[in-house]
């Protein structure tokens, strides 16, 4: 037994994880790791390798590959041993092959016999180890050649067996639900199986059918409610206990499924109400399993048809979480709070949840600080909107993930368009949001913006109009000095500038046109800026040309447009040229061209062509070919259309077959000239065919004709929200219900705009000054929160009342605060100590000075303590009368008086006595001294712990 | 359903991982590289869940291992947290107040348990007393090899001596 090390492994072995442990570098570890995959390589394929040996290697191969190295060689021996009749082989091979292969690998082609052969095995293990192979292993295609067995084992006399047969069936669910469609009521059948394992096993594929079609399950509810009763009434034998809750994982389970049940089914719900009620009043809101299952239950009630009491409830609890000095408490809150508000809304009135909402936002942890986010986007009303987004920008600003970034901005955009409570709000925010993700959001966001400033608030009120614009404009000119800029921003800057920049005659064409050629020469790679610029510097002279001034161009101007008449782009070339041509044409001819603020306009297209019928009827005349639409080319339209598919799926190589596209820019001269100040609002037409963005520009003058409905950027009905009360139709609009609007609208930007600004300074010194922030952080809960009872057509009698009570209660609310610690520390011992968290930080970093061996008494002493109730949880004999239950359900009786006289065969006892031995060997394993000693002695033995004197078996020590 | 199992060492070292759902190699490798990032870093304090790519990962710290799990967004936080701690108490009494070391030196065994917790991403067995039965029931079968094999062996080492 020389070879054997401590720990049941090769000495060999060990030493490879002893000798990675001390590396001192990555490229050390690599190599160590690439001189163990050689040996490997050699013994595995060497043919007297002893079988036993094989499966040690194999268990090598493993640790390599978890260490990130490839070690695909040797798949195809885990698959061999897989085959092996010794089933200690055999289970190691089942376990490589489920660690190493995904479902679509070839081999798995292979091991799809054996597992045929192993699921009619005799030996159930055998049988247990092929179905967590299936689980893992078997894809779509496979499917049907184990199916066969893994139905008739759901019948099979070990639980352990049906459980993994159940989960088998769920996984083919999931894999491929036309596979086993036929097989669902056997689903339902395992909901009444004896072993509360195997039914638990069975909620999970049942959770999935029903979240797909709730209505064909509206039978089982009864039987649902029925089990969590038992199950909440302790019925499950006591082995199911976690930390003193019945089951608790089960009960979660059905709580979910009768909360899809329940959703939106009032009859459905009010049979729920008793349980779900009664559970939360059972939870123990000290551990943090009752707390998992509290959760539960609030998510339930949120998709229950709605109950006054179980609201209430759920409010009670959810504050609880709120105040909770624990971060996952408090997570768990808002989120609960955010699935609550939907059904509702008065429970954001309470002054104590705005509080708590808002220390979340401000809390150091991330994931805290996102989930209140998302319970302000779903809370977001007109009244609010101005903080919220405010708010998302900040922090959009502080933070680099990208993901997250681009999902924050795009709900700013969003919260921003439904809820903008003035156009110059929504400018201004519209910049920041462009200045620091510009290149995250999506195109159209561009576009809407520059739509909103070319049409402005509404025909009638001209005033407003430029002055948004100028305000647009002055905006802009600061921003563009900024050093980096997205292209999208840039684009709309550009766009605005050459529009709107000499409109109002406070800044002069040359300064524009000047800032205009620095920003093309800031952005040379970027061709779309550069074009956009050029176009602006057209615009912007023309303008001028048609008011009779005098045009002088800039030194700059002129060699930025002789760059460009040279550019690669021939899009960029064409644009100067037409730009060439325009300076020097006559005021007259330009105003034609360009008349000024016409974005607007309607362009009308001319598809038919009318206007050359003539030349067309002058040629047919002179004995030109008339014209065949391509649709009776029938022949030639076959083939073309064969050639374009081609075209596409070969599209860089192969010669086009196809005319070219029109060049754009051309139909400024065809096409009545209006176009070119419209063709502008989308990118350049570069060479590169299919963008998105493209699409508009081309088919609107083409005249295609499902085209432009699909393409177009959806700006319906956008406007009315935006624009004043006067204009939304959907109002049945009286004047003084308008002037009352109005003037609420007033007076919350005052408070709000007041608010906003506090907030600010609140986020700058939060940390510094706690105590004098509380007064500003009822202001921010009131322009949070204040706004959300008055949008909903509250009386503003109501309304004041809130605000009125506000300042007391919070008062107290934050006292309560400041004594809150006291009362956390009383409490923490209560909480039964945690198993296994025993050196937390706190413990282990004490550990240099402290004798270790002390303070594994100490970890022991801990211990002690829980083990007991385990313990007598195995011994207790529970005469538990749950088969009888599921004999009742299965009858559909669903009554507890004949329960209790059913006899008990599986529960009993005869297992007992197996569970008593376990029981105490249990107790003997856990909190042995001895036992720890002997493992740090038989460690260090080998070498294995690192020079520090302190041989702390909790210590990582490979570090 | 939870996606992926991972014990991550204070430095980053994996000690075992589960993959629920289909990862090639190289995106496991960047899952493992981007969540220890992420949640070594954490402090202490704060939350045991990370947003991360669509998806939550609760995590929670033993001695100097992390155990982590992947999970969907509208999946209980808490209750995976419970699992977590249902694995380890398991772990727990099977090796006799379990160590870093154990884990490593047995890593496989770690897998054989997990494999009687969860199944294709659920949870199978809540019951902590079944799941010891069965691995119970398992590792007598080994020692019956093993003693099969040690006599073979000393057969050997007698034959080559």
């Amino acid at each position: 037994m020389g070879s054997q090390g401590g720990f049941g492994q090769s000495k060999e072995f060990l030493d490879l994880i002893k000798s990675i442990g001390e590396c001192r570098s990555k490229a050390e570890e690599d190599r160590i790791v690439l001189r163990e995959i050689e040996t490997l390589k050699t013994r595995l394929s060497s043919p007297n390798t002893p079988k036993f040996k094989l499966k040690e290697y194999l268990i090598r191969l493993l640790y390599v590959e978890m260490l990130g190295h490839d070690a695909s060689f040797g798949y195809i021996h885990a698959v061999k041993m897989t085959h092996d009749e010794n089933l200690l082989l055999k289970r190691t091979g089942y376990l490589a092959v489920t660690l190493f292969l995904n479902e679509d690998h070839d081999l798995i082609i292979l091991i799809v016999n054996t597992i045929q052969k192993d699921l009619k095995s005799d030996n159930y293990l055998v049988v247990c180890a092929a179905l967590n192979a299936v689980c893992r292993l078997i894809n779509e295609e496979t499917i049907p050649a184990v199916l066969p067995q893994v139905v008739e084992l759901l019948g099979h006399q070990k639980e352990a067996v049906r459980k993994k047969a159940v989960m088998a069936l769920h996984r083919f669910y999931q894999r491929a639900p036309g596979s086993v469609s036929h097989l669902i009521s056997n689903f339902r059948k395992r909901l009444c199986d004896n072993d509360p394992g195997v039914m638990g096993a069975a909620l999970c594929p049942l959770f999935d059918l029903i979240t797909i079609d709730a209505d064909a399950y509206k039978d089982l509810v009864v039987s649902f409610v029925n089990i969590l009763k038992q199950v909440a009434e302790r019925r499950l034998p006591k082995s199911y206990d976690y930390h003193q809750m019945p089951a608790p994982f089960i009960q979660i389970k059905l709580l979910k499924i009768l909360a899809l049940l329940g959703s939106g089914d009032k009859k459905a719900s009010e049979q729920m109400y008793t349980i779900v009620g009664d559970i939360m009043r059972k939870c123990d809101s000290t551990s943090n399993i009752g707390n998992a299952i509290l959760y539960e239950c609030i998510c339930c009630v949120s998709s229950l048809h709605p109950n006054p009491k179980l609201l209430e409830a759920a409010a009670d609890a959810i504050s609880k979480f709120l105040k909770s000095d624990s971060h996952n408490l408090r997570y768990l809150g808002i989120d609960a709070l955010s699935r609550l508000i939907k059904i509702s809304p008065e429970i954001a009135d309470a002054a104590q949840h705005q509080l708590a909402v808002i220390d979340c936002l401000e809390d150091p942890d991330d994931t805290l600080k996102r989930k209140t986010f998302e319970l302000l986007y779903k809370m977001t009303k007109s009244s609010n909107v101005e903080v919220i987004v405010d708010r998302m920008i900040q922090y959009m600003i502080s933070i680099s993930d990208s993901h997250y970034k681009t999902e924050i901005a795009s709900r700013c955009v969003e919260l921003a368009e439904q809820f903008a409570p003035s156009n110059q709000w929504f400018i201004q925010a519209m910049n920041k949001v462009f200045e620091h993700a510009g290149d995250l959001v999506n195109a159209k966001v561009a576009h809407n913006l520059m739509r909103l400033i070319a049409e402005g608030f509404g025909e009638d009120d001209d005033a407003a109009d430029t002055q948004l614009r100028s305000s647009a404009v002055e905006s802009y000119l600061q921003i563009m000095g900024e050093p980096k800029l997205p292209s999208a921003f840039l684009q709309v800057i550009c766009w605005v500038l050459g529009e709107y920049g000499t409109a109002d005659g406070k800044y002069s064409a040359s300064y524009i046109t000047g800032k205009l050629c620095d920003v093309a020469e800031a952005h040379l790679a970027d061709d779309t800026v550069k074009a956009y610029a050029i176009t602006a510097l057209m615009k912007i002279y023309s303008f001028e040309i048609a008011a009779g001034r005098a045009v002088d161009v800039l030194p700059e101007c002129q060699s930025l447009i002789e760059e460009m008449l040279a550019s690669h782009s021939t899009d960029l070339q064409q644009r100067a040229y037409e730009l060439q041509a325009i300076l020097s044409l006559d005021a007259n001819a330009v105003e034609k061209i360009m008349p000024m603020n016409s974005t607007c306009d309607d362009i009308e297209i001319d598809k038919s062509l009318s206007f050359l019928n003539g030349y067309v009827q002058q040629a047919v005349e002179n004995g030109a070919q008339p014209y065949i639409p391509e649709s009776e080319r029938s022949g030639m339209s076959n083939i073309s259309n064969f050639k374009s598919q081609e075209d596409h799926e070969s599209s860089t190589h192969a010669l086009r077959f196809e005319a070219y596209e029109l060049p754009k820019p051309m139909l400024s001269q065809n096409v009545p000239p209006i176009l070119a100040s419209s063709t502008e609002l989308v990118p350049v037409p570069e060479p590169s065919y299919v963008s998105d963005i493209l699409q508009p520009a081309t088919s609107a003058p083409s005249g295609s004709d499902a085209g432009p409905s699909e393409l177009r950027l959806r700006l319906d009905g956008v406007q009315r929200k935006w624009g004043r009360p006067t204009y939304s139709s959907a109002t049945p609009s009286t004047s003084s219900n308008d002037a009352v609007k109005i003037q609420n609208e007033a007076t919350q930007r005052d408070s709000v705009g007041m608010s906003n600004s506090k907030a600010r300074d609140v986020s700058y010194d939060s940390r510094k000054q706690q105590v004098e922030i509380s007064p500003e952080k009822q202001k921010l809960a009131a322009s949070l929160f204040g706004g959300v009872s008055k949008s909903d057509g509250r009386q503003p009698s109501s309304s004041q009342k809130v605000s009125k009570h506000q300042n007391p209660t919070s008062d107290k609310s934050r006292a309560a605060k400041a004594a809150a610690p006291d009362t956390a520390v009383v409490k923490t011992p209560q909480t039964p100590p945690d198993l296994l968290d025993l050196s937390e930080p706190s413990i282990s970093s004490s550990a240099p000075s402290v004798d270790p061996f002390k303070q594994w008494e100490g970890l022991l002493d801990l211990k002690q303590d829980p083990t007991p109730v385990s313990a007598g949880g195995v011994g207790s004999t529970e005469t538990s009368d749950f088969m009888s239950l599921f004999t009742d359900m299965s009858l559909n009786v669903p009554s507890d008086g004949v329960a209790g006289t059913m006899p008990n065969v599986i529960n009993g006892n005869g297992l007992g006595g197996i569970m008593a031995d376990h029981s105490a060997q249990q107790l003997n394993k856990g909190p042995n001294l001895k036992q720890a000693l002997e493992k740090d002695a038989r460690v260090r033995q080998m070498g294995v712990t690192p020079s520090g004197q302190n041989p702390n078996l909790f210590k990582d020590l490979l570090g | 359903m939870i996606h992926f199992v991972l014990l991550i060492s204070r430095q980053g070292k994996v000690r075992l991982t589960k993959w629920y759902s289909p990862y090639s190699q190289k995106e496991r490798a960047k899952v493992l590289r981007e969540l220890s990032g992420m949640i070594l870093t954490r402090g202490p304090k704060l939350c045991n869940f990370v947003e991360w790519r669509g998806y939550k990962v609760v995590y929670k710290r033993y001695a100097s291992l992390y155990f982590c799990m992947c999970i969907n967004q509208d999946d209980n936080e808490l209750e995976i947290l419970e699992i977590i701690h249902h694995y380890v108490e398991i772990l727990d009494r099977y090796f006799g107040s379990v160590c870093e070391l154990d884990l490593i030196f047995n890593f496989h065994k770690a897998y054989y348990i997990l494999e009687e917790i969860l199944l294709a991403g659920e949870l199978q067995e809540s019951s902590k007393k079944t799941v010891a039965r069965l691995i119970g029931a398992q590792d007598s079968l080994v020692e019956d090899a093993k003693e099969q094999a040690s006599s073979i062996k000393n057969m050997i080492a007698q034959a080559t001596k």
